[in-house]
């Protein structure tokens, strides 16, 4: 905490019945922003960062590393088997694909609903979307097994007749994936102009100039442009919002078409997509706790912008209890012993404790959300986001591996163990993640600029909230200084 | 967004529903009557067993509102767990929705009668006879633990007990937020809110799993609580535009109530007619792929009999043509238009549960080994809506009388009257 600032204590949302608390603390000025972000981009590299990517970097290669010797030797070096044919991989792949959800959620669906709280993060969040799919993908494509005709899968005619299996929810998912990540790579990046703009009119090297000349494509915010932008915007968000539930849908698919009891189930599609909101807010906050401490953010990420975010937590986790109980609760009703047995022996069997870590990582913790102290004290918001990244890595454990390893000829049963590989590529995963992200953390604006501008509290706003407020009156009431809660809602 | 906020008449935001109460009560309650008196004897004329098919005509009439007070309870919650600000000016007319939930317990009381009369209802569950020697005893004694006559009324009991306390509840503080202006209230509120929300979602889902799912006993399917849920918010934003249209004609509401809210609202029913789609869609499809018997039966008999013309209709009249319909912005902020689709919805809202429901029909004839059997169709479910419609309607505007239509001291009323759509 910045103690020596007195206002920097004013970020708290613990407001006083309806008003709202400001989304940019510390009666900040409009400049103020445009120097914080792009000085985190324009500054001399620090060398806490240098030695984070280093480390990131290092585990990237033993990542790639493991790539090259699985490619060599074959599937074998997994700890994949028959029946658990989709092993770690899959497991892998889901748990990036749900964490990619967070952000273009953020930017499209709460933009459509005018959340205005999400501009202090939508641009943090976009980007970790965009490097989780790019971790996700890798995982399907190297588990094909043959990946030198990992290319069979799109849908081009050829002399060969290899044509794609249309019926099945796997290739829908090479759709699905493609798409999500084409679109919310173009919503970041489009947003990102503007603020590519001023890095590159603030840039003192020629290099830095030039490259994000490149990027800027000669924007120069005539209020044509800005108009364009906006209207371009409203689209991306309407035509970004489906595609946040169609990716999991679609994931969910994979499993739940089959007739494995414990995959096929019908609340898999809205399931799987609360839970990958559930991941991808805690990834979310798993990040932006430490970023906003080191990059002096806490005034334009407030606890506020935490709260909310909490409450998401609370609101998509309360959706995979549901999920599980009635997964419980069917698995008994249908009087299906198949299914019965999938259940008890998730609870029971030699899974136990995946299951038991999913259920207190995912049921439970969310619950310690209700408190308002836990989910306005950032320390204890970052360590029960790191338990529902668990919980939410074991719950792919539990369906993936529970379901398959008990499947539906017993003389076929096998337990998985996971190998060396696997453990190294799940590290080495996060390592491409943390690569990327601290590529973007150096290099790229941080924070949306000119959005986060349109959400300060500014003094020719309408003070919505004041008392006396709703007499009906026409008021234009300043803000009383040094005191942000009664300003109104921007 | 800042707009600056209009100048509104404070007398104009007290307004409630005026001699509504008073002139239309009498009438609709006659209305209940003879709506259920008729379809008691149109019934009679029934092969079905005159009990059985004026329970099914009244299970879907009585779903239809019930769907829709549910929606107006989750509607108020939502707001307040949100602290959402545009819907202050219509959050009173849900509030009222839910407030009028308490009727459902004894307009449930024929559901129940049918259940203690061994036999006599809907449910195959509750005759001894099919649960001792039925085609489907095993199934039917495996679920008894959960399927059984007691457990069932006292489920039924709590299910009314929350609906009608919390509808009950949201009102009285946001109308004692009227006399007193205490903005603390909105906090209240809010608390309630959170609390009662998980509830209702469960109280909703097991209900649905209970009256509905349990029409197939041997049927099952985990989306089903969520189906039912989306289509609780999808007649619940269709009605509340109609309340809120025919009230603006009247002369009420109109300073309140902007062009906004009408696009607001019909922006949430396009966005819950997709989830609608969504999840109705998940549920058959993954049923269809996987092609288990257990699971396909459901969709069997909506596949034949007539019912295949059914599904087709609502495929396309309650996705793709109100999809497109309420696309465009001024398709939601005309009123005339406006008023087409969400009367439309409604229609096809009542359709959809209709698929729910009365399919049943369908299998027990075809078992019965009659031939021929078409789509049941039948007056006795038009007197059963009108009937209840009746009830509810008249019961509503008891609960509204007197009340203003806008809780006109709500600290964010003036964020809802100031606001715009960009």
């Amino acid at each position: 905490m910045a103690a020596a600032d007195p206002t920097a204590f004013r970020d708290d949302t613990p407001f006083i019945g309806p008003a709202r608390a400001p989304l940019v603390t510390g009666g900040k000025s409009v400049r103020w922003i445009t120097d914080r972000v792009t000085g985190l981009a324009l500054r001399d590299t620090p060398w806490q960062w240098t030695a984070a990517f280093a480390v990131s970097l290092a585990l990237t290669v033993m990542l790639l590393g493991n790539v090259a010797y699985l490619i060599f030797r074959g599937t074998g070096v997994w700890g994949n088997n028959v029946p658990v044919a989709w092993g770690w991989p899959i497991v892998n792949f889901v748990f990036w694909v749900g964490i990619g959800h967070a952000g273009t959620l953020i930017s499209a669906i709460l933009f459509l609903f005018r959340q205005n709280w999400r501009t202090g993060i939508n641009r943090f969040a976009e980007a970790m979307t965009i490097f989780a799919v790019v971790c996700a993908g890798l995982f399907p494509a190297i588990h094909v097994g043959r990946i030198w005709v990992v290319y069979w899968l799109a849908p081009y005619p050829n002399q060969m007749a290899m044509w794609p299996q249309f019926r099945s929810p796997l290739l829908w998912d090479v759709f699905a994936v493609n798409t999500y990540f084409t679109v919310s790579l173009l919503f970041w990046y489009m947003g990102m102009i503007p603020d590519l703009a001023t890095l590159r009119d603030r840039a003192k090297n020629k290099v830095a100039q030039f490259a994000y000349g490149i990027g800027a494509v000669g924007w120069t915010g005539s209020s044509r442009a800005w108009w364009r932008y906006e209207k371009a915007y409203m689209l991306l968000a309407a035509l970004a919002a489906p595609l946040v539930l169609s990716v999991h849908t679609i994931v969910s698919f994979d499993f739940a078409v089959s007739q494995l009891a414990g995959w096929h189930t019908t609340i898999f599609p809205p399931y799987f997509v609360a839970g990958a909101v559930f991941s991808g807010f805690g990834m979310v906050l798993t990040l932006i706790i430490p970023a906003r401490e080191w990059f002096g953010l806490k005034e334009i990420v407030t606890l506020r912008h935490l709260e909310n975010m909490c409450k998401v937590i609370i609101v998509t986790g309360n959706m995979v209890g549901y999920a599980y109980a009635m997964e419980f609760f069917v698995a008994w009703y249908s009087g299906n012993a198949y299914e019965a047995y999938a259940f008890v022996n998730r609870a029971l069997g030699p899974y136990w404790w995946s299951y038991w870590i999913m259920v207190s990582c995912n049921v439970i913790t969310p619950f310690l959300f209700y408190s308002k102290k836990f989910r306005t004290t950032p320390w204890i918001i970052f360590v029960i986001s790191i338990f529902v990244n668990i919980g939410m890595w074991f719950e792919r454990f539990v369906i993936t591996i529970t379901s398959l390893h008990r499947s539906n000829v017993p003389s076929s049963w096998r337990y998985f163990s996971p190998t060396p590989v696997d453990f190294m590529m799940l590290i080495g995963s996060f390592g491409l993640f943390f690569t990327l992200f601290l590529l973007f953390c150096r290099y790229l604006p941080m924070v949306a600029i000119a959005e986060v501008k349109s959400v300060m509290p500014m003094p020719e706003h309408e003070n919505l909230n004041a008392p006396g407020a709703h007499t009906g009156q026409d008021s234009i009431n300043p803000p009383q200084t040094g005191d942000f809660r009664t300003e109104g809602a921007y | 967004m800042a707009h600056h906020a209009p100048v509104v008449d404070p007398a104009a935001l007290r307004e409630d529903i005026g001699d509504l109460a008073g002139k239309f009560r009498i009438p609709l309650l006659l209305v209940g009557v003879v709506g259920l008196v008729a379809a008691g004897l149109l019934a009679s004329l029934s092969d079905d067993g005159w009990a059985k098919r004026f329970l099914f005509g009244y299970l879907w009439a009585y779903w239809f509102f019930l769907t829709i007070s549910l929606g107006g309870l989750f509607f108020t919650m939502i707001q307040h767990v949100t602290r959402a600000g545009w819907s202050v000016t219509v959050r009173r007319l849900a509030e009222m929705l839910g407030a009028n939930l308490w009727v459902f317990a004894p307009l449930s009381l024929p559901l129940l009668a049918g259940v203690l009369f061994d036999g006599a209802g809907v449910w195959e569950w509750a005759d001894p006879v099919l649960v001792e020697s039925g085609p489907t005893a095993d199934l039917l004694q495996h679920k008894e633990p959960y399927l059984n006559k007691p457990f069932f009324l006292i489920r039924c009991a709590i299910y009314f007990a929350v609906w009608s306390f919390w509808g009950w509840k949201l009102y009285a503080l946001s109308r004692k937020q009227d006399e007193t202006g205490d903005p603390g209230l909105t906090q209240t509120m809010h608390n309630w809110s959170v609390a009662g929300l998980p509830l209702t979602f469960l109280t909703v889902t097991f209900a649905a799993i209970d009256f509905l799912m349990s029409l197939t006993p041997t049927w099952y399917s985990t989306i089903y609580g969520v189906v039912i849920i989306a289509g609780c918010a999808v007649s619940v934003h269709a009605t509340l535009a109609v309340i809120v249209l025919l009230l603006r004609k009247r002369g009420t509401l109109t300073e309140a109530v902007t062009v906004e809210h009408q696009q607001d609202l019909g922006k949430l029913l396009f966005g819950f007619i997709v989830f609608w789609a969504y999840v109705s869609f998940s549920q058959f499809l993954l049923i269809w792929y996987a092609d288990i018997p257990e699971e396909t039966e459901y969709y069997l008999v909506r596949f034949s009999h007539g019912w295949t013309f059914v599904m087709a209709m609502l495929l396309t009249g309650h996705f793709i043509i109100p999809f497109l319909g309420l696309l465009s912005r001024h398709v939601k902020r005309r009123d005339s238009t406006l008023m087409f689709w969400c009367v439309w919805v409604l229609f096809m809202h009542a359709v959809d549960l209709y698929l729910f429901i009365m399919p049943r029909l369908t299998h027990d004839a075809v078992h019965a080994g009659i031939e021929d059997v078409g789509l049941p169709l039948s007056l006795v479910d038009l007197a059963c809506f009108v009937g209840i419609g009746g009830f509810a309607c008249a019961t509503l505007l008891t609960t509204a009388a007197g009340v203003a239509l806008v809780p006109h001291r709500d600290p964010r009323l003036k964020e809802a009257l100031a606001f715009h759509n960009t």
